[in-house]
């Protein structure tokens, strides 16, 4: 009986995913990295007594989770252009991915700010806690433990939803893998590809795990 | 001949540690703080008795700006944090305020840190002071509510009056002048309020100014230089324990004392 997978076979395909997978991590590394963050500054503009900010930072949460992504994708890299804008396909990708994971972030981080019971906040001002203070030390650290377990969901989906990036023709894991199905007629890069997924969200499942235990020291 | 001097120069020595003057707050249209005067010396332990919903906390909050007055006076050893109505502006509102230490019911430790790091965090956050200086006097102080052994602990490994504990000494790493208590054993056991009640019997003796809200009447009787009946946003009968708990004319307060003592 012949062996479904050969083993050259496959060795000859993991070199072009494995290029695939760099563009992969790349968008997913660097949305990461910035998204958390302007996701934290949204979720505070968001939560602010200054109704003005308040309100745009709910529109803008809308209407980057109220429309697709691989419309922000497309609007961005093609669009854009007709306002002046021309971006690479990089940092059109990258520009699109961030805005739109950090409105998922700021509503998570929001909820998790919101939980926080009000006596933090009053212990915290009876001992003389400025409000940016209060944030900073008491009140996003206990946020971190809660929003944990929704990030970590957030994040794997962004691993996966990286392969939308072929719209751009940009050569990620997914888009190296049809490629060499459509040309040898041959469904083993699917599997390639499926594993080499499972890969990376196992290694972002395990640090939130680890993540998840080391805030467990304490209790709430 | 009433001293006309300014009331800078006069102010440390003579003034009274906390003066308030006809507060009013109301929460919408309901009327919570009718008009409510106290002065305190200093060393002075006042109890605030009286039943639910009369605005016990609510006065205690309004002193330290968890809650803003609509009208009335709040003046600290001489400095106003409000006049008539009128905050202080913000700066000096807050240095008002930080000679002012505060207890809560809840304890709201910050649950993210350990007991040591609880004392230290606002020294080190609002008074700038390094971790060096801090924490030789956050372990005194802990030692001194009983818990040096658990400095190291975080609050959820702690029973109710071990953490109400170190809540008190919390505050007092702030080195305050006054120590507000929201009803601090409230939400304990019956056999874990005698711990709390003792380490706040000991800041009495330490000279400290106390106001404590609370339904511990042995407390009052005890350790009170004065006690407050508050009913109705109002103060119904104010005097010494002795005068309060042997001989209350206020019909209010009179029930009030049949039905704890019931």
């Amino acid at each position: 009986m012949e062996l479904l997978f050969e083993m050259s076979e496959i060795m000859r395909m993991v070199g072009p995913l494995l290029e695939g997978c760099q563009v992969t991590v790349e968008i997913f590394a660097i949305t990461l990295v910035l998204a958390i963050p302007l996701g934290l500054f949204l979720a505070m503009g968001r939560i602010s007594t200054i109704k003005p900010l308040s309100k745009a930072v709910e529109l803008y949460n809308w209407v980057m989770r109220g429309t697709p992504l691989m419309l922000q994708l497309l609007f961005v890299y093609f669009a854009l252009p007709t306002f002046g804008v021309r971006l690479s396909d990089v940092s059109a990708a990258l520009l699109a991915f961030v805005l739109n994971y950090a409105a998922y972030f700021a509503e998570i981080f929001r909820a998790g700010i919101q939980s926080i019971p009000k006596g933090q906040y009053e212990a915290a001002k009876s001992l003389g806690f400025t409000y940016a203070e209060t944030m900073r030390h008491i009140i996003v650290p206990q946020m971190i433990k809660r929003v944990l377990p929704p990030v970590g969901n957030e994040t794997i989906t962004l691993v996966k939803d990286t392969s939308l990036v072929y719209v751009l023709a940009m050569n990620d894991l997914l888009r190296a893998a049809r490629t060499i199905v459509q040309r040898e007629f041959d469904m083993t890069p699917f599997f390639i590809a499926a594993v080499f997924y499972l890969a990376m969200t196992f290694v972002v499942t395990r640090v939130f795990s680890y993540l998840e235990c080391r805030y467990a020291k304490y209790e709430e | 001949m009433p001293n006309m001097k300014s009331k800078k120069g006069a102010g440390i020595m003579s003034a009274p540690m906390i003066k308030i003057e006809k507060l009013k707050k109301s929460f919408g249209d309901l009327v919570v703080l009718k008009s409510i005067d106290l002065e305190l010396n200093k060393g002075e332990v006042v109890a605030v008795i009286g039943p639910s919903g009369g605005g016990k906390s609510t006065f205690l909050r309004c002193l330290n700006r968890l809650e803003t007055v609509d009208s009335g006076s709040i003046a600290v050893e001489g400095n106003y944090l409000v006049r008539d109505g009128v905050y202080a502006e913000d700066k000096q509102a807050k240095e008002i305020c930080a000679k002012m230490g505060m207890c809560f019911q809840q304890f709201n430790l910050f649950p993210h840190m350990t007991v040591l790091q609880n004392l230290m965090a606002a020294p080190k956050v609002v008074k700038h002071i390094p971790e060096s200086t801090i924490k030789p006097i956050a372990l005194e102080l802990l030692s001194k509510v009983g818990l040096a052994d658990k400095a190291n602990a975080y609050p959820n490994q702690l029973s109710g009056g071990q953490q109400q504990r170190v809540a008190i000494a919390r505050a007092l790493a702030m080195n305050p002048d006054i120590m507000l208590f929201d009803e601090p054993t409230s939400s304990l056991d019956p056999e874990l309020t005698g711990e709390v009640l003792k380490t706040m019997r000991d800041l009495a003796e330490d000279n400290m100014t106390m106001i404590v809200v609370t339904h511990e009447m042995g407390f009052a009787k005890e350790v009170a230089t004065k006690v407050i009946f508050m009913a109705d946003g109002v103060v119904q009968e104010h005097g010494t324990p002795q005068q309060i708990f042997d001989n209350p004319h206020n019909e209010r307060l009179q029930s009030f004392l049949q039905s704890i003592l019931k």
